[in-house]
């Protein structure tokens, strides 16, 4: 632990927003910070443990956490004082993330097929990006993605950060049905869609990745702050690991 | 086992109970009744815990046949319920018996009916609840999200004496119109939304389309101009009114996902989301502004109402 690191000079500035009539969101700016999902994992423990009766919930996410709150048991410009307090309270302990194999956090190998039969979007991403299938793919599983978060569907895990070449807005229009393993990516963000879902990010593989199992624990076979590298496999093994699951735990090496 | 053998599932009939609470930071969808009010209803016409686990029938279709006897209560939409070919009248508790068929026509009024039984369906909870988000393949009659289908069995409690049958007063039953106003709380990302932008959610009519299902209510209209911004993922919470690049506003509801990215203009009154429930596709829906404190002292009233 760092006891130079002062608390609050490098932690982006907090702002509160409405989200509704029983939850707050708490938003820490709006860039992926690698220092973040340390920090709001330790606050969202303090705000569980502490805020406990007023509070029922906490979603943490890239930069933010939504509170769902109980507004008849506290005010909640009382309850945004007791937040911010606590923000303060947690220490910013920063040490970047880094692609070492000994970062903190386990590495979770996750195989990906690239073949154009799992890649509906590759196309379009092909002539967004101008860049060749090949590089797409190398740029792709060329680097360590950090989880940031779990969500939008059980065991979904939002990686970053992606290269910069492969960057891009999310679709015009959501897809209304993205198979289930479709890998996507959108802005600074890739992830494996774990059930069919809708959605709106450019699909440019598929995995055969088991991410979310209610009768297991943990439910989820990555955490926030784990690392997740993404290897090839081909066609063929993409569709008899997929066969092989049937709900168990496929292609997992950790 | 006592409980109903389903003959036809309809064309989308769930078990819900209030949902699936305390699994959202995993990722995991709450789930529930899209019309709570009228599912706390039916289980107030039978004494039951609010939580007791109802149907959800949307748009009709369901048929069963009573395997033994208890007190059902059926509110929400009216969907032309008939008990062995004889027309029932909706918003009220009643007896039925061994043998009886419940069979649901097409919507008279409303578009979602919740049926109570007394005690509750038991079917088996996963991660501590009945509720079926299909999406999260998670609840329902086989624990796997699948909503009931032919053959299903729900099972329930023999009741060995018929209780009173209860109606609801005339004054508490709902307006279900073909055109509602939401009430929005602005929030979320309010301020990166153009007042150009402002001025068109507030004045124009919208209609709910067909794509609308129990994650988001979408709606159509002319497009509102969409902040040239990309917001990263953040925690989604009910009644959230996103607008994707579209302009093309989507009302996130109670199989929502967890986390999602698109700019927000802040969030309906969860009473007028009960309501939204019981709209057909091609409802007219208009937007007019509230205030924080208005909007929580109306759920109040709500909540000590059914005693939650």
């Amino acid at each position: 632990m760092s006891s130079e690191s002062n608390p609050l000079t490098d932690r982006p500035d907090l702002s509160f927003a409405a989200a509704g009539v029983d939850a707050l969101l708490m938003q820490f700016g709006q860039t992926m910070d690698p220092c973040l999902p340390g920090f709001l994992a330790q606050l969202r423990q303090r705000i569980l443990s502490e805020l406990g009766d007023v509070v029922h919930e906490v979603v943490p996410a890239y930069s933010s956490l939504l509170v769902y709150y109980e507004p008849r048991a506290v005010r909640t410009f009382d309850l945004e004082q007791a937040l911010e307090q606590l923000s303060n309270d947690v220490p910013w302990l920063c040490s970047p993330w880094s692609t070492d194999d000994n970062a903190p956090g386990q590495l979770v190998e996750v195989p990906v097929c690239y073949d154009p039969r799992c890649a509906p979007d590759l196309d379009a991403v092909m002539a967004l990006t101008k860049l060749s299938a090949e590089n797409i793919i190398a740029l792709h599983k060329g680097r360590d993605y950090q989880v940031y978060a779990l969500g939008f569907a059980p065991g979904f895990a939002y990686l970053g950060a992606l290269d910069e070449q492969l960057q891009l807005p999310r679709m015009k229009n959501p897809r209304t049905h993205v198979p289930a393993g479709a890998v996507g990516i959108a802005g600074q963000q890739t992830a494996v869609y774990p059930l069919e879902s809708p959605g709106g990010w450019h699909l440019i593989g598929a995995s055969p990745f088991v991410w979310f199992r209610a009768d297991k624990d943990p439910m989820t076979p990555v955490q926030v702050g784990d690392r997740i590298r993404f290897y090839s496999i081909d066609f063929d093994t993409y569709e008899s690991l997929r066969a092989e699951h049937d709900g168990k735990q496929a292609g997992i090496k950790k | 086992m006592t409980g109903f053998r389903v003959l036809k599932g309809g064309i989308l009939t769930l078990v819900q109970d209030t949902g699936r609470l305390g699994f959202q930071h995993l990722g995991v969808t709450r789930g529930g009744p899209l019309d709570a009010r009228s599912a706390y209803w039916a289980n107030r016409l039978l004494d039951n815990e609010p939580n007791a686990a109802v149907l959800e029938i949307t748009a009709g279709g369901l048929e069963m046949e009573a395997q033994t006897q208890t007190m059902v209560a059926i509110a929400g939409g009216d969907l032309n319920l008939t008990i062995n070919g004889e027309p029932q009248v909706p918003w009220r508790s009643f007896w039925v018996r061994q043998g009886d068929r419940l069979k649901f026509g097409t919507p008279r009024y409303g578009f979602r009916a919740y049926l109570a039984v007394s005690g509750g369906f038991l079917t088996e909870p996963v991660l501590g609840s009945r509720a079926t988000v299909v999406r999260d393949r998670l609840g329902g009659v086989h624990g796997n999200g699948r909503p009931v289908q032919e053959d299903d069995y729900l099972p329930c409690k023999h009741l060995s004496e018929e209780g009173i049958s209860r109606q609801i007063p005339q004054n508490y039953l709902p307006q279900l119109g073909k055109q509602i106003t939401l009430h929005l709380l602005p929030g979320y990302q309010q301020q990166a939304f153009s007042k150009a932008a402002w001025k068109q959610v507030f004045q124009q009519e919208f209609t709910l389309s067909n794509d609308s299902n129990r994650m988001g209510a979408r709606l159509t209209g002319e497009p509102i101009p969409v902040p040239d911004q990309e917001f990263l993922s953040e925690g989604v919470s009910y009644g959230a009114v996103q607008v994707p690049a579209s302009g093309q506003p989507i009302i996130m509801l109670d199989d929502r996902q967890t986390l999602g990215g698109y700019p927000k203009l802040g969030n309906i009154l969860p009473l007028d989301g009960f309501q939204l429930a019981q709209c057909a596709p091609g409802a007219k829906i208009r937007f007019k502004p509230i205030h924080l404190a208005e909007a929580q002292q109306q759920m109040r009233r709500y909540l000590r109402f059914f005693g939650l």
